[in-house]
């Protein structure tokens, strides 16, 4: 793996960071406090911090550090998340986010918005709570803390052989020698979790790390150990309490434990200097460690040999340190008490949170795609199989039979658990929505609240992709242009607080995002008006409320008074509709003036696989989706009507539904069908309301690969895609919303046909 | 010291004390328990504190059954993470003139 992957690898774990942060602070400007939730954020912007040092990413970490330590006020309760500190900190996430693809992307970043952000995050860190601004800045030590006083004679680090005695006397014990480097001493109460060694982290090296920083002095507690034959001997039971004099600053301190911080809990404060006169016993660690860096076992015998400490001073200087330990022991004791039972809350919280957390991997999407590719084949592969055989064995009883059909739903199986493969939530869309919410009702000065509503809903990853584009147009255009000012909401008697819903469901195989305004609606009269000095409509035309409520999606059209950076360029709404289109999608409007709008967006699950009924129309195999069809029937002679000219109504169960013949309106014949020999297809329509798609017989019904008409061939009016059936030929998937809209005298354009697959 | 009484074990630590060898060692001394033993840490390069932990849980172990346990030899990066990480343990010292 070389940089650049691993560098990826980091960025995409910013995205999850980034994502996990947003949500944590939502979360908590919705008012819940759960220490958790803060933790949670604390951690994503910690981590994003912690990898952006590891690449030099100096812009990243000095921002994230001063998030960081705004968050650190709000974890330790000396700040409180109210609504205003929050408004600052999803702003500071936004940045973060751009600082992050910035790094990722290259291009500059808003450095006078990112300024003024870390002064506000730093007023919020210093007003919050003066002595919690900066690391640097002295604590109290609120425990009589041990101090590193029991200094023994270090041995000189001789380079040459590497050799040292090791200082096991404790004959200097209770010396008062001050320590010869200038600074600070700090108190760093280090206990690992089993998690940090089952992660690979090593607590001795962190040690080593530590004892690098300055002159250390080591107390290891073993009292939590338990007997050898009830231990597990991957579990963690040591702590330590280190004292470590250095001119180096806590955060440097903590920097060492930067990676392991989250299995193990840290303590580090500085020691008031006072303190240093209650002395325990701790072993002074020698600085020249290097020799655990790189093996030299070779040399110990002879090493070892020259070692001259006899036994007697051994033994006398043992029994010293055990006194001495016991004392610190009962000394520790009570302080222990107090924290266990902090700690163990931190630790449930933590293992439920890793419990929490299912296990994934990633794979490269192209590995993905080559591989539902590869089950799309399989599955026609299989249709063909199925039918040459039914084909050569009229009595269908053979146990290749047996076989084909257990293979049809072995193949069906593996089809689904592909496609779940590349489902996923539409969440992160809609989050990376409430930013833009937050960002545009700013500019406009108009106060916004972006509800969502079932973000875990899952849906092909091509189409979350896809529909991001769109969603923030019509995003843009609902705070820019849907949502009044506060002022005018004020005076129609609405909450100032301007309302966006954003919801996503399934029905009926298909997603739908509905987009949900509380603003004053389209003003048709506006609309009218300017879709007649724009040349789309005549002057005199007659438009129902639904249809000038739909002009909006022409193209060429735009009703915002001035011209806004935001939205109203006069390339808005058709642009979205194409987009949505392009995914098979289709989009519609519905607006009550003053009350506000609904875009309700209907997008296919997936791009690859669609249940179809097979049926016969003219000669022709035709496709028609599955999730369209309500109920199929065999209409009589007595159930038809005339309607009009060359209008036909089917009567059913009482009521009556327009009859379509598919054949005629794909001019596929010239003259219409005898509803009676043929059969009818109860549809419903997106617009609501139901059809009867008229044709000659049906075939069956079969799940079809989709294989796009447009990058094959060409758009075709009334067609939504094509694909390969059993036997090998190609057969066209119906537009059926695109086949009812011509039905009821409007023209197949292109741009009306809506490319509906499923 | 040498080992003065008989029916002595012995035990040569692995190079790598690591986390992989923690249930390894842990395995060795609990089938060892009941008579002295000599453990030799001459060949040691790295040692885990998980390992360390098992160590001095043996010491305790020994302890209990009046049996000696002492390290005879021991490499420096043995001596030196010991003492690193704030092991003083004396049976973990090695103690060979």
């Amino acid at each position: 793996m070389d940089m650049n992957e691993i560098k990826e690898i980091f960025f995409q774990e910013c995205e999850e960071q980034l994502a996990e942060l947003e949500s944590g602070l939502l979360k908590l400007n919705d008012g819940d406090r759960d220490p958790e939730t803060v933790n949670a954020v604390f951690r994503a912007v910690h981590s994003i911090k912690g990898g952006a040092g590891a690449f030099g990413l100096d812009d990243l970490v000095s921002f994230a550090h001063v998030f960081e330590t705004t968050l650190d006020c709000v974890r330790s309760n000396k700040l409180e998340p109210t609504q205003d500190v929050l408004k600052v900190m999803l702003k500071s996430a936004d940045v973060l986010a751009d600082l992050v693809s910035a790094s990722r992307d290259g291009g500059g970043v808003d450095e006078s918005r990112s300024r003024s952000l870390v002064k506000e995050l730093e007023a919020l860190a210093h007003g919050g709570s003066p002595s919690s601004s900066g690391h640097d800045a002295p604590k109290p030590a609120a425990k009589a803390a041990p101090a590193p006083v029991a200094k023994v004679d270090l041995p000189k680090p001789s380079d040459d052989s590497g050799f040292q005695p090791v200082p096991f006397s404790f004959d200097g014990f209770g010396e008062d020698d001050e320590p010869a480097i200038e600074g600070s001493v700090y108190e760093v109460s280090f206990k690992p979790r089993r998690e940090l060694y089952s992660k690979g982290n090593e607590a001795a090296l962190l040690l080593r790390d530590l004892s690098r920083l300055g002159e250390m002095s080591i107390n290891c507690d073993t009292d939590a150990l338990p007997t050898l034959d009830k231990m597990d001997p991957e579990a963690s039971y040591f702590s330590w309490k280190i004292s470590i004099r250095t001119t180096r600053s806590e955060d440097d301190i903590r920097a060492v434990f930067e990676f392991a911080e989250w299995d193990c809990d840290l303590e580090v404060k500085l020691a008031e200097e006072a303190s240093s006169n209650e002395e325990l016993p701790m072993v002074p660690v020698p600085f020249d460690l290097s020799i655990l860096d790189d093996s030299a076992g070779g040399e110990d015998e002879e090493k070892t040999a020259e070692r001259g400490v006899s036994e007697e001073t051994v033994a006398a200087a043992v029994s010293a340190a055990e006194t001495a330990s016991n004392v610190s022991r009962t000394a520790r004791a009570a302080e222990r008490k107090e924290s266990a039972a902090a700690a163990a809350a931190a630790q449930n919280n933590a293992a439920a949170a890793a419990a929490g957390a299912g296990q994934t991997i990633r794979v490269d999407l192209d590995r993905v795609d080559r591989l539902i590719n590869l089950v799309g084949e399989l599955v026609i592969n299989q249709a063909m199989l199925s039918q040459s055989v039914v084909e050569n064995d009229a009595t269908g009883t053979s146990a290749v039979n047996m076989g084909l059909e257990e293979l049809q739903q072995l193949t069906r199986e593996i089809q689904d658990s592909v496609m779940a493969i590349r489902a996923q939530p539409v969440k992160p869309v809609f989050q990376r929505m409430s930013r833009i919410v937050r960002e545009v009702a700013d500019m406009v000065g108009k106060s916004i609240r972006l509800v969502t509503e079932g973000e875990n809903t899952e849906v092909d990853k091509t189409v979350i992709d896809k529909i991001a584009e769109p969603l923030t147009h019509m995003i843009r255009n609902a705070v820019d242009h849907g949502i009044e000012s506060p002022e005018k909401r004020e005076a129609a008697g609405k909450d100032p607080e301007g309302t966006i819903k954003l919801t996503a469901k399934h029905r009926s195989g298909r997603i739908l995002i509905e987009l949900a305004d509380d603003g004053a609606g389209i003003n048709r009269e506006r609309v009218r008006q300017k879709a007649i000095d724009n040349d789309i409509i005549a002057a005199d035309a007659n438009l129902s409320d639904d249809e000038i409520d739909n002009l909006i999606f022409m193209a060429g059209f735009s009703t915002a008074d001035k011209i806004s950076d935001i939205s109203g360029r006069g390339v808005g709404m058709d642009v979205v509709k194409r987009s949505i289109q392009a995914l098979g999608g289709r989009i519609s409007i519905s607006s009550r003036p003053g009350f506000g709008s609904t875009f309700t967006m209907s997008l296919p699950l997936t791009l690859a696989v669609l249940d179809g009924m097979v049926v016969t129309v003219a000669g022709q195999t035709l496709v028609v989706p599955l999730t369209a069809i309500v109920e199929t029937l065999q209409p009589e002679a007595a159930a038809i009507h005339s309607f009009g000219a060359n209008q036909r109504l089917i009567s059913i169960r009482n009521s009556f539904c327009p009859l379509v013949d598919v054949g005629r309106v794909l001019n596929y014949r010239a003259t219409q069908a005898n509803p009676v020999e043929g059969v009818a297809l109860l549809v419903e329509s997106e617009g609501g309301g139901q059809r009867a798609l008229m044709v000659d017989a049906i075939q069956g019904q079969r799940q079809v690969v989709i294989k796009s008409l447009e990058a094959n061939y060409t758009h075709v009016p009334g067609i939504a895609a094509a694909t390969i059936l059993g036997d090998g030929r190609v057969a066209l998937i119906l537009d059926v919303d695109a086949v009812v809209a011509a039905s009821r005298g409007q023209s197949m354009k292109p741009e009306m046909s809506l490319a509906a697959t499923g | 010291m040498a080992a003065k009484k008989a029916g002595a074990g012995s035990l040569k630590l692995a190079a790598v004390l690591d986390l992989n060898e923690a249930s390894n060692l842990h395995g060795k001394l609990v089938s060892m328990r009941g008579s002295d033993l000599k453990i030799d840490a001459s060949g040691v390069e790295r040692v885990g504190v998980q390992c360390a932990q098992v160590l001095v849980a043996g010491v305790k172990a020994w302890e209990e059954d009046k049996k000696s346990f002492l390290v005879e030899k021991a490499s420096d990066a043995f001596q030196k993470t010991m003492q690193l990480i704030g092991i003083n343990n004396e049976n973990l010292v090695a103690k060979e003139i």
